[in-house]
């Protein structure tokens, strides 16, 4: 994925943002809401309710964003009324992840893409992470890749996500960066989330497990598990420092999965402005850092046009990657 | 006779199911299952057990009236007009008149059953959405 | 030992005023959103999370105010299956079966009274089960892979004829009637769509929700429309709902089946995956094949009403057990917990036990707190439950109705799902006409996704070889129980066959035969 924030990129979206934030001060959304497009539970739901709580707090709302919960189509119904129904709302955000980004990209929201609404921003995002078991005689992402090269029938791979999902594609990344020329000859076996797929991998069932870094922190810290590669551009921060990336060992890959927002497609730039600065603001705060630490969130910011160009080249590599598996012609 | 006709609206069944199931469009990535073959088990299990209502029928149950099927079928044309007209009216609007309707249809006088359809809605919009804080439909008034 | 000194301290942590005010709160909003048909209890503590956060509470009176209203809406749910024949949320559908009957013969009361006290044995038991056996429990949930879970939902739907009507056939159709409706939807070991005819909306395949609160709630309210003949009969008809007490002789004689099915639901709650539906499902088909000797499960039989009860509300319990230990959600509702988990900062996982003992233990003793507060709560509050039998159906169907489309239309705001619920709710009453048992189509809408998942990752894993399917002791036990508990009922149906015709035929419109 084609994202490295450099230190200078930072500080420029920071100042950007704080630039925009004094611009777009005038604008103040009167029934500010979020529209999760799952049922309550999910993580897009959380990903609106604890916004927009810290938004609040924060101030930066005068008044509590109401959390609309409208599931469909893995968010596709949410994304077509948005397109269809309310696109010239200013007072309405929506949440969005990676997940959206993959659907978007392989066409699950028939007649809609990407640039029918306007990217707002990340609040962060989750490493995806490969792991195997404690006792596994594998040590390194190459060895595990070896093996698979050598016989794929040999290693199934579990994960949280459907086939041609976020956790699915992380995978075949590695194997494609890797020089594996067949990535459909990949073992992938989906479960229902990540927590069922680690639960097989202990139960032995698996030999290789690819998830998000906060569904595995929990198996690593107990010895149960072991990470045999994260999938980010450098070595995370604290406690995750031990995980060795993936591309330290000669595999340039890289997989994370964002969490964000996007507006309405004819937001008028005065509220879309007011909506990044808000969002700036609040990932800039210390309230937010302390969420992010909680959820295992790594950082991830992008604003406003950074942000659409970020969407905009992740859907672009699913698209490959999924034309390249056969998922999409 | 109902169970014959039953077991072979369920032959019908089981054969579109198969036949939908026969259509589905695999990608070029699958599994060593695919995504067929459950789909087909389940339409054999549906059209077996079909087969054998239509060979071992039970008694016919008592079937309405005409004027009671039509009253019911009624009460389902309200029902879909109201999920139709949910989001367009706003919940309290929408849902006092639905309400309404069908007390008046299970025998409350016409004054009384518009009482109890609007206070029905107004006790569910409490609960719902004031006390458990659900969103409801939005109409043209806000609520 | 040390245990018992860690449930003290986590006693002390709980027992503050603030915190039993919360799980006062918790258990009466649990229990009213049980009890409302389309609310359960995944969507309650949902709901209930930015309460939590609004209220700004630190981690254990936010998870003591949630589980309260978990372990609510396990207990209410079992209130509209008894008196209105309604399902409150899915692990109450076996409730009706001798539940509703009851009522209507009159014994309201005692089947609410009866029924509270077999929620909390079993969730009495499945606490203490999770305090002494978690960690060993695990290891359990370690021994299934998906060639097992496979045999297990097999297993669970062989045992079906156990429950269900005299006709076979019946039963067989509506388990495949509703295993076919739960693979619409993308598949997710493909991701192709499969029967949704290019409609968004199917894409996620159907909510189980729409689906049993359409066959279950609105098929009654049909059922009310066609029965009425003028408006003299709809006017309220004296029920009586009976003492509000159960007997002691009653409860002794419930008793040995509230503690097996306490230990059956709660291992059936350990299992990720299988979650408290089947906990009371199969509670409620083995304790019937065990004392049933004279066919009046279904009639009206206490002990049928205290065996699911029991076995959901220790499932509830056994739920919880992958969720701390494996941070592996076992239930809909444990989902939700574990994302609360997350967002408190707490970890699950093998090691949360001995990293933060004291949100562990506080949990542990704000559920015995919740327990007996439901207990207390429950019975005083039948007298008031069963005021809703005085309602006119004239009255009350409406709001049935009314509350039905709100419960879903709240969740999902769509009106897709409410044209589909429309849909369950006319196909439901005319399979009730027919004789055709709404149970199996809700098991099969709950578990067909698992169960075709199962299949194909088991047979994935293995390359395509079918015979991983009894490759291990365990899967080869379940499928023999399996083959057993489906040709049992055959060979001895025929007897039962007869039996039944000596019974005086049983009013149109139970919604099992």
């Amino acid at each position: 994925m084609a994202f490295t924030p450099s230190r200078l990129l930072l500080a420029a979206a920071f100042l950007g943002a704080s630039a925009l934030g004094v611009s777009a001060a005038d604008f103040q959304p009167e029934n500010p809401e979020c529209i999760a497009p799952a049922n309550p539970g999910g993580g897009w739901d959380f990903t609106c309710r604890q916004v927009g709580k810290s938004l609040q707090d924060l101030k930066l709302l005068d008044k509590t964003m109401q959390v609309v919960n409208l599931a469909g189509g893995g968010g596709g119904v949410a994304f077509a009324e948005v397109v269809n129904k309310r696109g010239d709302d200013n007072d309405l955000i929506v949440a969005a992840s990676s997940a959206t980004a993959t659907r978007l990209a392989q066409g699950a929201y028939p007649g809609n893409t990407m640039d029918q609404v306007r990217w707002l921003a990340s609040i962060g995002a989750d490493y995806g992470v490969i792991a195997v078991a404690a006792d596994s005689p594998v040590n390194t992402l190459p060895e595990l890749l070896d093996q698979i090269k050598a016989d794929p029938s040999s290693v199934s791979v579990a994960g949280g996500s459907a086939v041609g999902g976020w956790d699915h594609l992380k995978v075949l990344i590695a194997a494609n960066a890797y020089g594996i020329g067949d990535v459909r000859s990949v073992k992938y076996i989906a479960f229902d989330g990540g927590g069922e797929a680690v639960t097989q991998l202990l139960a032995g069932s698996v030999q290789a497990f690819t998830g998000d870094i906060s569904e595995a922190k929990g198996f690593v810290d107990s010895g149960d598990i072991k990470v045999i590669a994260v999938l980010a551009p450098d070595r995370l921060p604290g406690e995750f420092a031990d995980f060795p990336t993936a591309k330290e060992q000669g595999v340039d890959a890289i997989g994370a999965n964002w969490r964000g927002f996007y507006a309405p497609g004819n937001m008028s730039d005065d509220a879309y402005n007011a909506w990044v600065a808000k969002i700036s603001e609040l990932y800039a705060s210390e309230e937010w850092k302390g969420v992010m630490a909680a959820n295992g969130l790594a950082p991830l910011d992008l604003q406003g046009e950074e942000f659409q160009q970020f969407v905009a080249a992740s859907v672009q590599q699913i698209q490959d990657i999924s034309k390249e598996i056969g998922i999409i012609k | 006779m109902s169970d014959r006709i039953f077991g072979l609206v369920g032959l019908l069944l089981a054969l579109g199911y198969a036949w939908a199931a026969l259509t589905i469009e695999e990608s070029f990535l699958s599994d060593a299952v695919g995504p067929k073959a459950f789909p087909l088990i389940i339409a054999t299990v549906l059209g077996l057990a079909s087969l054998a209502i239509i060979a071992k029928p039970d008694a016919a149950p008592h079937w309405p009236s005409f004027m009671r099927f039509l009253e019911v079928g009624t009460a389902i044309a309200v029902m879909i007009l109201y999920a139709i007209l949910l989001p367009e009216l706003g919940f309290l609007i929408a849902t006092a008149l639905a309400a309404t309707y069908l007390t008046w249809r299970l025998g409350s006088a016409p004054i009384s059953s518009v009482v109890s359809g609007c206070a029905t809605s107004a006790g569910i919009y409490a609960v719902f959405h004031l006390v458990l804080g659900l969103s409801l439909a939005k109409g043209p008034l806000g609520f | 030992m040390e245990t018992l000194s860690s449930l003290a301290d986590g006693f002390a942590i709980a027992l503050t005023w603030q915190n039993l005010l919360l799980a006062l709160l918790g258990c009466f909003l649990g229990t009213m959103m049980g009890a409302l048909p389309g609310l359960g209890p995944s969507n309650g503590v949902a709901i209930l999370i930015p309460l939590a956060f609004t209220l700004g509470l630190g981690a254990t009176p936010s998870l003591i105010l949630l589980t309260s209203v978990y372990y609510g809406a396990m207990y209410g749910g079992r209130i509209s299956s008894i008196l209105l024949n309604i399902p409150g949320d899915e692990p109450a559908m076996m409730t009706c079966l001798d539940g509703y009957p009851m009522a209507k013969n009159g014994r309201a009361g005692e089947a609410l009274a009866l029924s509270g006290v077999a929620s909390f044995v079993g969730a009495f038991l499945a606490t203490w089960g999770l305090i002494l056996l978690a960690p060993q429990l695990v290891k359990i949930a370690l021994l299934f892979g998906p060639a097992e879970y496979f045999a297990l939902f097999t297993l669970a739907f062989a045992t079906l004829g156990g429950i269900a009507s005299t006709n076979q056939a019946k039963t067989a159709f509506a388990a495949a009637l509703g295993i076919g409706l739960a693979t619409v939807g993308v598949d997710t070991q493909t991701g192709v769509p499969r029967f949704t005819f290019g409609e968004v909306h199917l894409y996620d395949g159907i909510d189980f929700l729409v689906a049993i609160v359409g066959l279950f709630a609105l098929s009654e309210v049909f059922l009310f429309l066609e029965h009425r003949h003028g408006a003299s009969d709809a006017s309220g008809h004296k029920v009586s709902v009976g003492r509000m007490m159960p007997s002691l002789s009653l409860l002794k004689s419930c008793t040995p089946t509230m503690l097996r099915t306490s230990f059956l639901g709660f291992v059936a709650g350990v299992l990720p995956g299988a979650g408290a539906s089947l906990g009371s499902f199969i509670s409620y088909t083995m304790e019937k094949r065990l004392v049933d000797k004279d066919g009046t499960f279904g009639t009206g039989d206490p002990r049928g009403v205290a065996a699911p009860e029991a076995g959901n509300n220790a499932a509830a319990g056994g739920a919880l057990v992958p969720m701390l230990a494996l941070g592996v959600p076992g239930s809909g509702t444990t989902a939700v917990l574990l994302a609360v988990l997350l967002a408190l900062n707490i970890t699950p996982g093998p090691l949360l036990f001995t990293q933060q003992p004291d949100v562990v233990w506080g949990l542990i003793a704000a559920l015995f707190i919740a327990n007996f507060m439901l207990l207390a709560m429950n019975i005083p509050m039948i007298g008031l439950f069963t005021r809703v039998l005085l309602i006119p159906p004239r009255i009350l169907m409406p709001i049935v109705a009314m509350v039905s489309f709100v419960g879903i239309y709240g969740i999902s705001g769509s009106s897709f799902d409410l044209l589909v619920m429309i849909g369950f709710g006319v196909a439901g009453w005319v399979l009730r006409k027919l004789d055709v048992p709404l149970v199996p189509i809700i098991l099969g809408t709950l578990l067909g996704n698992a169960m075709e998942n199962n299949l194909r990752r088991a047979i994935t894993i293995d390359n395509g070889n079918w015979w991983t399917l009894i490759d291990s002791p365990l899967s080869i036990g379940l499928w023999s129980l399996a083959v057993i508990g489906f040709v049992l009922p055959i060979v001895f149906g025929r007897i039962l066959k007869a039996r039944m015709k000596h019974m005086a035929k049983d009013e149109e419109g139970a919604v099992v035969d």
